[in-house]
């Protein structure tokens, strides 16, 4: 009787052991680099694959230990905020900016913070890299959409228009899908810019580049992105 | 039992106490709003004028001079085939980029109702605002609630022939009329609070000066690979076929803009906070890039 009890004993010890050590390996799991694909919202984008969570999801001022006290503080009117952040930042352009500004951007983002944009800010937000570029996707650009430029360039007009049919024309039937076809939004791609609009890049191909497939702009680039994060 | 819970939730307590208040770490530093005594307004307007100063000197005495002497000027400076630098509108936007990688929340862009960049061109709210800075000459302070930022316009005047001329000779400019003196366009500035403490401003102006020096270091780095490179140095493009160097031309800017910066500064810094506080005496050090 008692040997058996000893023997449950025995096994209590025994489960209480594993338990401690799948506890520990679970949190370690939930901790350490190796397991940071678990816990990601979904596949990284393009181009993305190897960067470490770290790399865009930055540590908020001060240690958990200051920001709770900091918003505790705040709850007791010690102070006039709380904490601005807890745990981790917010991933905004800046993030994105650490590894992709570049010099010849022809449409950076902060451009689009003017007050004369406000309607595609309405529309688009294109003042935020992640409104085309969602992180989490397993794609390159996010957007559904291939004929975005409708939302600022309607009125574009050159007087020494060098396209067989003219970027006129093109907007007078509307023809919003074929800007992608000869222009590479960002302009970083090195490439000899389309005369013809019948020879434009298809919109499938647009799309199939959006989704992560082969440029239709080429592969050489005026900057590379950092490669480090 | 419940006696128990009771010892141990008080014990928890004592515990989560000593933590956070006990034995931890400094609180957060936090950007109090007593702080921030100086509407941002000011803050717009000296940093208007430092950029007024910065842009005569470098459409009169870079680009104007310079073209004298065999410097070229063009809108694809940035271009590998072409040696030249950025026009005026161009040494701006070069600053605003600048601006942006900062880390100090301003914005600064260059618009017209008739730009030579169509892309330029004003529209909605921004046209309305900037017909009454064309009208007036007043500067145009606004509220953009959809981006949260504080919006200020100034008008941008022809200084020099140079301006007129090449706007009215360039062959995708809508308007070939321009006079010495018109409002050709304006400078939008917004910055995302209504007031900012004295830090704040020193910090934002020093980031503006270094986006002035930011700018000039990018065209010194394409004029030193040109093909026939100018002496960079103490000299300036009226004396010959030079450019000041970052020292220099820096130097300048600070040599012209301090009487009017300080004296803003210091009537800003005698003014009594809002509560009747003594000042803070811990003022942040005036940073001027050079």
């Amino acid at each position: 009787m008692r040997a058996k009890a000893g023997g449950a004993r025995k096994w209590q010890n025994r489960a209480y052991v594993i338990g401690f050590c799948l506890g520990l390996a679970i949190l370690a799991f939930t901790v350490l680099p190796v397991g940071e694909w678990f816990h990601a919202k979904g596949p990284m984008n393009t181009g993305h694959g190897k960067l470490a969570c770290a790399a865009c999801h930055k540590h908020a001022p001060g240690s958990f230990r200051q920001q709770i006290q900091a918003n505790l503080r705040h709850a007791f009117g010690r102070r006039e905020g709380p904490a601005p952040f807890f745990g981790r930042l917010p991933v905004g352009n800046a993030d994105c900016m650490a590894c992709h500004e570049r010099p010849n951007d022809r449409h950076p983002v902060y451009r689009f913070l003017e007050p004369r944009f406000s309607q595609a800010r309405e529309k688009l937000r294109p003042h935020q890299c992640v409104s085309c570029h969602a992180e989490h996707h397993g794609r390159r650009v996010t957007l559904a959409e291939t004929g975005y430029c409708v939302n600022c360039h309607k009125n574009t007009r050159l007087k020494k228009d060098p396209i067989d049919v003219s970027h006129a024309d093109l907007i007078a039937d509307k023809q919003w899908d074929s800007c992608l076809g000869c222009h590479d939004f960002h302009g970083n791609h090195i490439m000899q810019i389309e005369k013809s609009v019948g020879k434009r890049t298809p919109t499938e191909k647009i799309r199939a580049y959006f989704d992560g497939g082969p440029s239709p702009y080429g592969t050489t680039l005026h900057y590379k992105a950092k490669q480090d994060g | 039992m419940a006696k128990q819970n009771f010892w141990i939730a008080c014990l928890a307590l004592g515990a989560l106490s000593i933590y956070l208040f006990v034995s931890a770490p400094p609180p957060l530093e936090e950007k109090k709003i007593s702080d921030a005594a100086i509407p941002v307004e000011r803050m717009f307007e000296i940093l208007k004028a430092e950029n007024d100063v910065v842009r005569a000197m470098w459409t009169k005495e870079v680009v104007g001079a310079g073209k004298q002497t065999g410097l070229k000027f063009d809108e694809r400076w940035r271009d590998a085939d072409v040696e030249a630098g950025p026009l005026p509108a161009l040494f701006l936007r070069e600053t605003a980029k600048s601006l942006e990688k900062n880390p100090t929340p301003l914005s600064l862009f260059l618009g017209s109702d008739y730009p030579v960049n169509s892309a330029n061109r004003f529209e909605g709210l921004q046209l309305e605002k900037f017909q009454v800075v064309k009208q007036t000459l007043k500067p145009q302070f606004f509220f953009m609630p959809d981006i949260q930022m504080q919006v200020a316009m100034f008008s941008d005047v022809a200084v020099v022939e140079g301006c007129i001329q090449c706007h009215n000779k360039h062959e995708q400019s809508p308007k070939h009329d321009w006079k010495l003196n018109d409002v050709m366009g304006a400078t939008t500035w917004m910055y995302p609070s209504g007031s900012v403490s004295m830090d704040e401003l020193l910090r934002t102006l020093a980031a503006l000066r270094q986006g002035f020096k930011d700018a000039y270091e990018s065209y010194l780095e394409k004029a030193r690979k040109f093909a026939n490179p100018p002496t960079i140095g103490e000299h300036w493009p009226a004396e010959g076929y030079f450019l000041p160097s970052s020292e220099v031309f820096m130097g300048e800017i600070a040599k012209r803009t301090a009487p009017h910066t300080l004296a803003v500064l210091s009537s800003l810094a005698s003014k009594p906070k809002p509560g009747g506080s003594a000042a803070n005496k811990e003022g942040g050090a005036l940073v001027i890039a050079r």
